[in-house]
């Protein structure tokens, strides 16, 4: 199906909201585990600072650091981290450690700051030195501390990226089950022939799509009713119509039988002609009204073999006055079809074949059952495809013209007779309202034609 | 013989009257289903023609009344006009008894041949001879007459031209003469069906009376001219 993909929307919408959540969840919870965790650290820092600030000695008006080396060596050393201290007077003259080591600004007890090239983290703390207080500044570079926030980032991240993933997949594939019964609903509408104008049966719908299915229906409802009227109108007028041709036709023959100035017959019979042709268009107009898509038919079981039994007196005095000869293969042809509808398919190939073909033309009228790409009937086996064909051996249709004679309409140019050119239009459209195909091939011996409706197995 | 044309289109109708007239026949016109019921129950005819769409009493029910009459309108055949080709309608009109159906419009000599055989139709039923042309069959004595002259038919072959002029311009299928022959015993064929109509063509054309062979399905025996 072409067009947008409600999954795919339904995932672009979704995928922003989720990754920001999922940001933010992180953030939530990330700082409330790194500010214990921090505290932590900077305590330890203090705790060497307080230790470094007993170091202190104050002498008169000097204050002295004395730290052994191996406790220095022991205050420095971290398994991760370098750490850095530096101890100034009250007056806040360096007395040891290492100088330059940034202060917190203000009143603050630790800050981030740079130092060496490197980020450290440095607390202050206040220690006594006689009556007055000295300040022993410890920093520390900041390895342990972001090896810990990267690891609390990933454990409250790896949580909430499951989270999004699945949400993720029970999205696409839920979707796609929650579709299902639209998919069923387009399934049940795409399997419908083309003249199936009944209401869906909404039993099966999910509430939330039965406002769609009752919008179809009220839609296929007018449409059927629209296509109803319009066929009740072309039957009702065809059928009007018949009654004046027959009077029509009546007094032309009646006028022909009498004896009558040679210029009169000539016209007479002009109107005799367009009167039998008139009464046929009026038919063909029927015809092809009821093989529209839409058309209200009445589909039974037809054998084709007794419809062209039923038409064959017709057709053979039809072909007597014609001088041709007609004859018949027929074998059992199941169908499920309108039987009006293939009569006049079947009536408008032999009357075709009558007036295209020369006076002596030999006309064969077959039906029966037989498997796709053979040419022969198949009547020892019971399976095969049902068939109607009528076969000539007159002037056939040129190969370049076979598509075009489908046309309504159209005829070769060239052709002799009066036809309406409507014949061979309105078999294809009874072909295609009963799923058959039509084929325009030679007859026996690569001369004549041969049409062909072959209908669907089964 | 003596026709009710019973059809409201009065060009039709007075076309009708005038092709049946020259074939030589009386024949009444009404436009209106309830004068036909009426006529048909005092006079007496032998054939009604009857429009299927009048305007009140339908054709349906004229053709009811008619049959439901004394004696069921008696032999009297009834050929029933229709400007609708529903098979509903054909078949409704044949069973309240109508004898033959005809679609608007149709061929003159169509309407005036269906009109002769159902006549001979209702003429021959209970009368025992069947004629033909040259040719008269005597179904009683069971004896043939080609010109007068006695015509020797064998069973079979008197039982396939029965069948033939039972339906004269009309198609017989070989299904049908097998079916209406084979109460004589053992089965046929269709080959020895084709034996049968040939002899009858060598003993009957040198009198004019042709058989014509529609190819693949069967016999028709033209009208005699």
């Amino acid at each position: 199906m072409a067009g947008r993909s409600l999954r795919a929307h339904l995932l672009r919408m979704l995928l922003p909201p989720i990754a920001a959540a999922l940001a933010l969840g992180a953030l939530v919870s990330y700082f409330p585990t790194t500010e214990p965790a921090t505290h932590a650290y900077d305590q330890a820092l203090v705790d060497i600072g307080l230790a470094l600030g007993s170091h202190v000695r104050v002498m008169q008006t000097e204050y002295r650091f004395e730290l052994p080396a191996a406790v220095e060596q022991v205050l420095r050393t971290d398994r991760f981290d370098s750490i850095y201290y530096r101890v100034m007077s009250p007056a806040g003259m360096e007395i040891a450690g290492d100088p330059g080591l940034p202060a917190p600004p203000g009143d603050a007890v630790a800050h981030d700051a740079q130092y060496n090239g490197a980020k450290v983290r440095v607390v202050s703390v206040q220690s006594p030195c006689g009556r007055s207080t000295c300040t022993v500044l410890v920093g520390e570079t900041m390895v342990k501390r972001e090896r810990l926030a990267r690891e609390l980032l990933l454990q409250s991240i790896f949580p909430e990226l499951f989270i999004a993933i699945a949400t993720l997949l029970i999205v696409w594939f839920g979707v796609k089950r929650g579709l299902r019964p639209l998919a069923r609903l387009s399934d049940e509408i795409k399997s419908r022939s083309a003249g199936d104008l009944r209401p869906i049966d909404a039993a099966g719908a999910p509430e939330e799509t039965q406002p769609l299915v009752s919008a179809l229906n009220g839609l296929l409802t007018e449409v059927s009713a629209a296509s109803r009227n319009q066929q009740r109108f072309l039957a009702d007028a065809a059928h009007q119509l018949r009654t004046p041709l027959a009077g029509l036709r009546a007094h032309a023959e009646l006028a022909l039988a009498q004896p009558l100035p040679e210029a009169s017959r000539a016209q007479v019979e002009q109107v005799h002609q367009a009167t039998i042709r008139t009464a046929r268009l009026a038919n063909q107009l029927l015809a092809l009204a009821r093989a529209e898509p839409g058309a209200r038919s009445t589909t039974s079981l037809v054998d084709l073999k007794s419809l062209a039994e039923g038409e064959a007196d017709a057709w053979v005095h039809q072909a007597l006055a014609r001088d041709a000869d007609l004859g018949f293969e027929l074998a059992h042809a199941p169908v499920d079809g309108d039987a009006f509808l293939l009569r006049e398919a079947l009536a408008n190939l032999v009357h075709n074949a009558l007036e295209y073909s020369p006076r002596g033309a030999r006309i064969t009228v077959r039906t029966g059952r037989r498997h796709e790409g053979s040419a022969a009937p198949d009547s020892a086996r019971q399976g095969g495809s049902a068939f109607l064909e009528v076969e000539d051996d007159g002037p056939g249709i040129p190969a370049a013209e076979r598509a075009r004679v489908l046309e309504r309409f159209y005829r070769v140019p060239g052709t002799p007779g009066t036809g309406s050119g409507l014949g061979l239009a309105i078999v294809r459209e009874i072909a295609a309202s009963h799923g058959a195909t039509l084929a325009i091939n030679e007859g026996m011996g690569a001369r004549g034609c041969r049409v062909a409706i072959t209908f669907p197995h089964g | 013989m003596r026709l009710l044309i019973v059809e409201d289109d009065a060009p039709l109708a007075s076309g009708l009257q005038r092709i049946l007239e020259a074939e030589g026949h009386a024949v009444d016109v009404t436009a209106r289903g309830e004068e036909a019921v009426l006529a048909a129950s005092q006079e007496k005819f032998d054939l009604v023609i009857l429009d299927i769409g009048l305007p009140q009493m339908d054709g349906f029910e004229v053709l009811r009344r008619l049959r439901a009459g004394p004696g069921g309108g008696g032999p009297m055949p009834v050929l029933v006009l229709t400007a609708r080709d529903a098979v509903d309608d054909r078949v409704r009109g044949l069973d309240l008894g109508a004898d033959d159906y005809m679609v608007k419009p149709f061929a003159m000599p169509e309407l005036t041949a269906r009109v002769r055989a159902l006549l001979r139709r209702s003429q021959a039923h209970g009368g025992p001879r069947i004629a033909h042309g040259p040719l008269q069959l005597d179904t009683v004595a069971r004896r043939a007459f080609l010109r007068n002259e006695p015509l020797e038919l064998a069973a079979r072959e008197w039982a396939v031209l029965e069948v033939l002029l039972a339906r004269v311009e009309k198609i017989v299928s070989k299904e049908a003469i097998i079916q209406a022959v084979a109460g004589w015993g053992d089965e046929l064929s269709p080959n020895a069906i084709e034996v049968y109509v040939s002899r009858l063509r060598s003993k009957l054309e040198p009198a004019g009376i042709k058989i014509r062979t529609v190819r693949g399905f069967g016999y028709m025996l033209e009208e005699y001219k």
